[in-house]
């Protein structure tokens, strides 16, 4: 009995550890939903710079070394045109950012059934590109400027998800990401006389595909 | 061979001489040895076929080499020829009217171009036309019926019938078959539309044929001068020009050739439906109108007996926008190909070749302006130089001469090849005793070239401080001047152009050219003032104009015979004084239907007869409630809108021209006389000043010019009519005013109606017996005046006593600070320097504007804008160190300024705008061409140019007031330096901009390793001078 209890707590410990031990990857889509900085400083009135609201789509690699943690690397591509907004009047400009981040996961198991949900925490880079035309005149430049340039920023990586099976190996991935970085003034620029909120929140909803390997 | 040695110099000479130079003509002639009466032309076989009307063949021509390879011997007198639509058939009308009547000679020949088959048909009286339809039918016209021929069947079905309308032969030596028949038809390219006009000898019938719908319109016309016959149909048939007359398919008059004569056989025409042009040869009056009052030369130059001349007419209003001359003249049909490249025409000797589709490929000049204006001042008694651009206007190579006999002008080069600058040299002091506007022609000529250049009129003008006014240059014949109500706007009517013109009233510049019918004489607006309406000397027809759009709107049409000279507004409606070239009195007053866009002619006018001259004038009161009609024969009437009828019809005058004016408080000015509420007269303006030219009321008074000659400066005087004296001083004008055609040198209406004979198209240069030429601006800020160059601007208190002009400061123009530079342009601020705000668009820039001129260490200063408190200008460039400025105005002499002018003052310009931002530095990124802002930031790498003055002296040198040449390019001989957050960029141009006037730019490269940042100092130097901005700069 004790020999047989051992045995079951040996293949319990050993196919944990062979759950754990494996790879996954996927791709998502979604959407960025990113955060407004309010424009201080203006005698023209209030104003809020940022981004607008734009698709995301990406793909990672995990590894889930431990039955409960595990690890993802990320890549997101995310259409974030830049924008000024004040007394109801938009100025937009194009643009784009990239982001990398790896992730530790806190899932729990799937034992019980086929829904696993997972916590997920970590860093990255986020590289911000204006993309736009160029004009001599940009409408509420009072505010800021858009600027056709580059800006790299660390960023901090929170969210959570969901993985609902389909297939023993297949599964439907749902989760969301707060990317957070400092404010890219490189790409929109402070007018002379205006100080701009310091950190940027993009809340990505994404779903996706993963595969278990 | 010495006797050839020695004479070739001889000939060469000969051959150079003006004296000896014979223009080339345009267009191949082929000899048919007979008189030609009609063509076809069959361009699937590359053939044309030519009716030999003496000789009873058809010559086929080969229109690849343009000579006769084969004829056709058929029956007697071959008059007309049409080809059917699928290049089958030659249909041979054969002119068979004869003294000894014999009805088989009057016949049709059906050949078939395909096997040479021939049958001939008789037609009982004698075919005048023929024209296939586009259903492969032919629309034949007899000298008493209009038939419809089947050439399959041989069946000839009457349609019409009417009274007989051949001549018989034979007939008197000298006379040309278009003589004989004197009838022609044609039809739209598509054939579904017929036009003909046929000749009775008193009357001529004119018909439309409609082959989809089969109606037709026939109707007698009696119209002189009588339209030759010669027929060719627009594209969708709603028009069709006949002879000289543009006409539509119930023969309304749409436009009609200006200044036309009868011809029984000279003339043609044919029509260009893609390219909206005319071909045509129409014969004209002599050019007696070359020099009007104004000095302008004759309008364009326009078709002529002799020599034989082929003009390109505007297919709407008939305008000359092109003419050639020709070996000989066109004596019947003309016909287009289908690629319009080539127009065949009868003509003297059978038929003329012209390739109008490569005009490109002959030899044109022309001249880059119409008129060139010596602009001389009181500061400046210097030779005054003005450039012409001589071109091919096909882009050749081509012999000119510009020539003048007018001594102290002179023309270098006055002969050369195209493309060349000519510069026209004026000396003052040829001209000292020169007060006002003298026009000189300038006669463009060539050899080789085959068109007729219009000459350029050269205006002389030369200042003196007593003379108020600035006057602006509109080419051209000027005749009416109305000041909008309710915009700050005027309108001229440029008749000789056929255009209205329309005028800013801040700037007095150009803001539109509204096209009108032929022959505009006076304009009138509606009396909602949303309306302009046109009137015209060579159009039964009004033409409308929306006027705050500018969109043209359905015109007024008038009955037959009615050509609407003068239209006036009332808070009743609106008259028109029509020119009746129908039966009921030479002149009628017609009331115009707005709404329904028609004119109606009045059965009377009140208890009087409407019967008027029809050089007469209807002056409209602005308070809508009265029209008075003013005659050359001493009429006068009032039309009263509240009776709704002619209430005052007097002749206390033998004869009245000139001005002419009604105010809205009972007071009308008619030549020098003033008349009451019930047109008695009630005094005599002066006549000491000279003949009265405008006259326009202001409440209770007004203003008025007079002018003794058009090269006198002429007089502007305020009056009160109620007092028949001036209330104010005599003040000469800078130029003379236009003086309308003075009536009493006629003295009675017979010698008034003379000048516009019924029914004479009374050409594009009309002699107007009165003219508007004064009006003020609604928001009484100047008065407009027409004069010898254009128009003359007064301010309205330009008899005001002005104090001295000061000057307070010179700065440079670009950022409005301290040094300046030879060559530079600047700002002098200070007080009473100009009694207008005028900027001058003239290149090169005038010495004096609007009365004031400054003087730097006695060198005249061009000046670009003119203000009470600011000068705009440029630095002569012999100028540097410590200078001395004088400023001339009206109010006398400035005190001396004295400045400083340094050798280089580089300064950026800082008018630059960008949406709502002005006064923006002007440097601009070579790869959008914008303006460098924070949002618009320059990147490494960047081409930039940087737009300035001050950057001094220039190698070549630059006269001041002249625009910069463009080869070779002027650097500045002190080249700049320029950093950018202190690194150097590479300068790759430092000089003049070519084409203008002290603007320098500064071409750079931007490079790798600038700074970035949002305010990056941009420094140029230049010896010891700098100038420093801030730019954004941006890595990419």
């Amino acid at each position: 009995m004790k020999t047989l209890l051992r045995s079951i707590l040996l293949l319990t410990a050993a196919s944990a550890v062979a759950m754990a031990q494996q790879w996954e990857f996927g791709g998502t889509g979604g959407g960025g939903f990113l955060s407004n900085v309010n424009v201080a400083g203006s005698s023209l009135g209030a104003a809020t710079a940022g981004f607008q609201t734009g698709a995301a789509l990406g793909g990672y690699v995990g590894f889930a070394q431990y039955k409960h943690i595990g690890g993802e690397l990320h890549y997101n591509y995310l259409q974030s045109n830049l924008s000024l907004k004040s007394n109801g009047a938009e100025a937009s400009f194009a643009g784009v950012a990239h982001v990398v981040h790896y992730d530790l996961i806190f899932k729990t198991t799937r034992s019980q059934g086929k829904v696993q949900l997972f916590a997920a925490v970590g860093g990255g880079m986020k590289y911000f590109r204006g993309t736009g035309t160029e004009a001599a005149y940009q409408p509420l430049s009072q505010f800021g400027y858009f600027t056709k340039t580059t800006a790299i920023k660390p960023m901090a990586s929170a969210g959570a998800g969901v993985k609902i099976a389909l297939t023993k190996k297949v599964f439907l991935r749902t989760e969301f990401r707060d990317y957070i970085t400092a404010f890219p003034t490189a790409i929109i620029t402070p007018a002379p006389g205006t100080k701009y909120g310091k950190l940027l929140h993009d809340f990505v909803p994404m779903v996706g595909l993963g595969m278990e390997m | 061979m010495r006797w050839n040695v020695r004479l070739l110099p001889i000939a060469l000479a000969a051959l150079l001489s003006p004296a000896f130079a014979v223009a080339a003509s345009f267009g191949t002639v082929v000899p048919i040895g007979g008189q030609a009466s009609d063509i076809a032309l069959d361009e699937s076989r590359g053939l044309l076929y030519i009716a030999n009307f003496t000789a009873n063949r058809i010559e086929v021509m080969s229109t690849a080499d343009k000579s006769i390879h084969t004829s056709m011997n058929v029956p007697a007198q071959p008059a007309a020829l049409s080809i059917s639509p699928d290049s089958k058939y030659l249909l041979v009308a054969h002119y068979g009217s004869q003294t000894q009547a014999d009805p088989s000679l009057n016949a049709i020949t059906l050949i078939n171009l395909n096997d040479s088959t021939r049958q001939t048909f008789t037609t009982g009286d004698t075919p005048l036309g023929v024209v296939f339809l586009a259903n492969g039918t032919a629309f034949v016209v007899t000298s008493t019926s209009i038939l419809i021929f089947d050439p399959i069947s041989g069946k000839m079905v009457s349609v019409a019938t009417f009274g007989a309308l051949a001549k018989t032969l034979p007939v008197t030596l000298g006379t040309f078959p278009s003589q004989v028949i004197s009838a022609a038809l044609s039809t739209s390219p598509d054939r579904t539309v017929v036009y003909g006009i046929a000749d009775s000898g008193t009357s001529q019938a004119f018909y439309s044929y409609n082959a989809r719908t089969g109606a037709l319109y026939a109707i007698g016309v009696v119209a002189s001068p009588k339209p030759l016959a010669r027929v060719s149909v627009s594209a969708d048939g709603s028009w069709a020009m006949i002879g000289q007359y543009r006409l539509d398919a119930t023969a309304n008059n749409l436009a009609q050739f200006p200044n036309s004569i009868t011809s029984s056989t000279i003339g043609g025409n044919a029509i260009d439906n893609a390219k909206g042009i005319i071909y045509a040869q129409i014969l004209i009056q002599s050019p007696t109108s070359s020099t009007t009052s104004s000095g302008s030369t004759s309008s364009t130059p326009a078709a002529t007996s002799a020599p034989p001349v082929l003009s390109i007419l505007d297919a709407e209003n008939l305008l000359v926008q092109q003419s050639f001359s020709i070996p000989e003249n066109i004596t019947g049909r003309s016909v287009l190909t289908a690629a319009a490249d080539v127009l065949y025409t009868v003509s003297d000797s059978g038929v003329m070749v012209f390739p109008v589709g490569r005009l490109n490929q002959q030899h044109r000049v022309t001249a880059s302006v119409r008129d060139v204006v010596a602009r001389g001042s009181f500061c400046n008694r210097t030779v005054i130089t003005q450039s012409i651009t001589i071109t091919d206007p096909g882009g050749g190579n081509t012999d000119f001469h510009l020539t003048t006999n007018t001594p102290g002008v002179t023309i270098a080069p006055s002969s050369g090849i195209t493309p060349a600058q000519v510069q026209v040299r004026v000396d003052p002091a040829a001209f000292q005793n020169q007060n006002g506007t003298l026009a000189v022609a300038l006669t463009l000529g060539s050899v080789s070239a085959i068109n007729i250049p219009p000459p350029v009129r050269l205006l002389i003008n030369n200042e003196s401080p007593n003379q108020r006014g600035s006057f602006f240059n509109v080419p051209g014949y000027l005749t009416d001047l109305l000041s909008d109500p309710i915009r700050l706007r005027f309108y001229v009517v440029a008749q000789d152009t056929d255009q209205v013109l329309v005028f800013d009233g801040t700037t007095y510049q150009q803001i539109a050219a509204l096209k009108t019918s032929a022959t505009p004489t006076q304009i009138a607006m509606t009396f909602d003032r949303k309306y302009l309406v046109i009137g015209h000397d060579n159009s039964q027809q009004a033409w409308v104009y929306d006027l705050d759009t500018f969109q043209r709107q359905l015109p007024i049409q008038f009955p037959s015979g009615h050509y609407p000279r003068s239209l006036a507004e009332s808070g009743a409606g609106m008259l028109a004084l029509v020119r009746n070239a129908a039966v009921g009195g030479p002149g009628v007053i017609d009331t115009i239907d707005f709404n329904a866009r028609t004119g109606t002619q009045l059965s009377s006018l009140g208890v009087f007869a409407n019967n008027v001259s029809p050089s007469g004038v209807l002056a409209p009161a602005p308070n809508g409630g009265k029209i008075m009609v003013a005659m050359p024969d001493g009429n006068v009437m009032l039309y009263d809108s509240n009776a709704g009828t002619f209430t005052v019809s007097r002749k206390d005058f033998t004869g009245l021209s000139g001005a002419y004016a009604a105010s809205s408080y009972n007071t009308y000015v008619v030549g020098g006389n003033v008349l009451n509420a019930s047109l008695v007269p009630q005094g005599t303006l002066e006549t000491s000043s000279g003949q009265p030219s405008g006259f326009t009321f202001i409440d209770q008074s007004g203003f008025r010019t007079t002018a003794s000659s058009a090269s006198t400066p002429g007089v502007i005087e305020r009056f009160d009519p109620t007092q028949n004296n001036p209330t104010g001083p005599a003040t000469r004008l800078v130029e003379a005013p236009v003086v309308a055609a003075s009536a009493s040198a006629s003295g009675s209406a017979a010698a008034a109606t003379s000048t516009f004979p019924i029914g004479v198209g009374s050409g594009a240069s009309v002699t107007m017996s009165f003219m508007r030429t004064l009006a003020a601006l609604y928001d009484r800020s100047a008065v407009i005046s027409l004069s010898v160059s254009g128009f003359t601007v007064l301010p309205w208190n330009y008899d005001a006593a002005v104090a001295p002009p000061k000057i307070s400061a010179v700065v440079n123009a670009a950022d409005g600070t301290l040094p300046v530079a030879p060559g530079g342009l600047i700002s002098i601020y200070g007080s009473q320097m100009a009694p207008l705000n005028i900027a001058t668009q003239q290149i090169p820039l005038p010495t004096a504007l609007a009365q004031s001129c400054l003087i730097v260490n006695g060198v005249p200063m061009p000046v670009l804008f003119v203000s009470s408190g600011q000068i705009n200008g440029q630095l002569p460039f012999n100028v540097n160190g410590n200078a001395q400025m004088t400023l001339y105005t009206p109010g006398g002499i400035s005190d001396n300024f004295n400045f400083t002018i340094l050798p280089a003052a580089p300064s950026i310009f800082r008018t630059g705008s960008a949406g709502p931002q002005t006064g923006l530095a002007t440097i601009t990124r070579s790869d959008n061409g914008e303006l460098i802002t924070p949002t618009n930031p320059s990147h490494p790498g960047d081409s930039i140019t940087i737009w300035a003055t001050g950057l001094g002296l220039t190698s070549p040198p630059i006269d001041a007031g002249q625009p910069a040449p463009s080869d070779p390019l002027p650097y500045a001989i002190i080249q700049p330096n320029v950093l950018l957050g202190g690194v150097a960029l590479g300068v790759q141009y430092a000089g003049l901009v070519p084409g203008s006037v002290g603007l320098y730019q500064i071409n750079a490269l931007v490079p790798r390793g600038v700074p970035q940042g949002l305010q990056i100092p941009l420094l140029i130097s230049q010896g010891a001078n700098t100038t420093t901005l801030n730019l954004r700069v941006v890595n990419p």
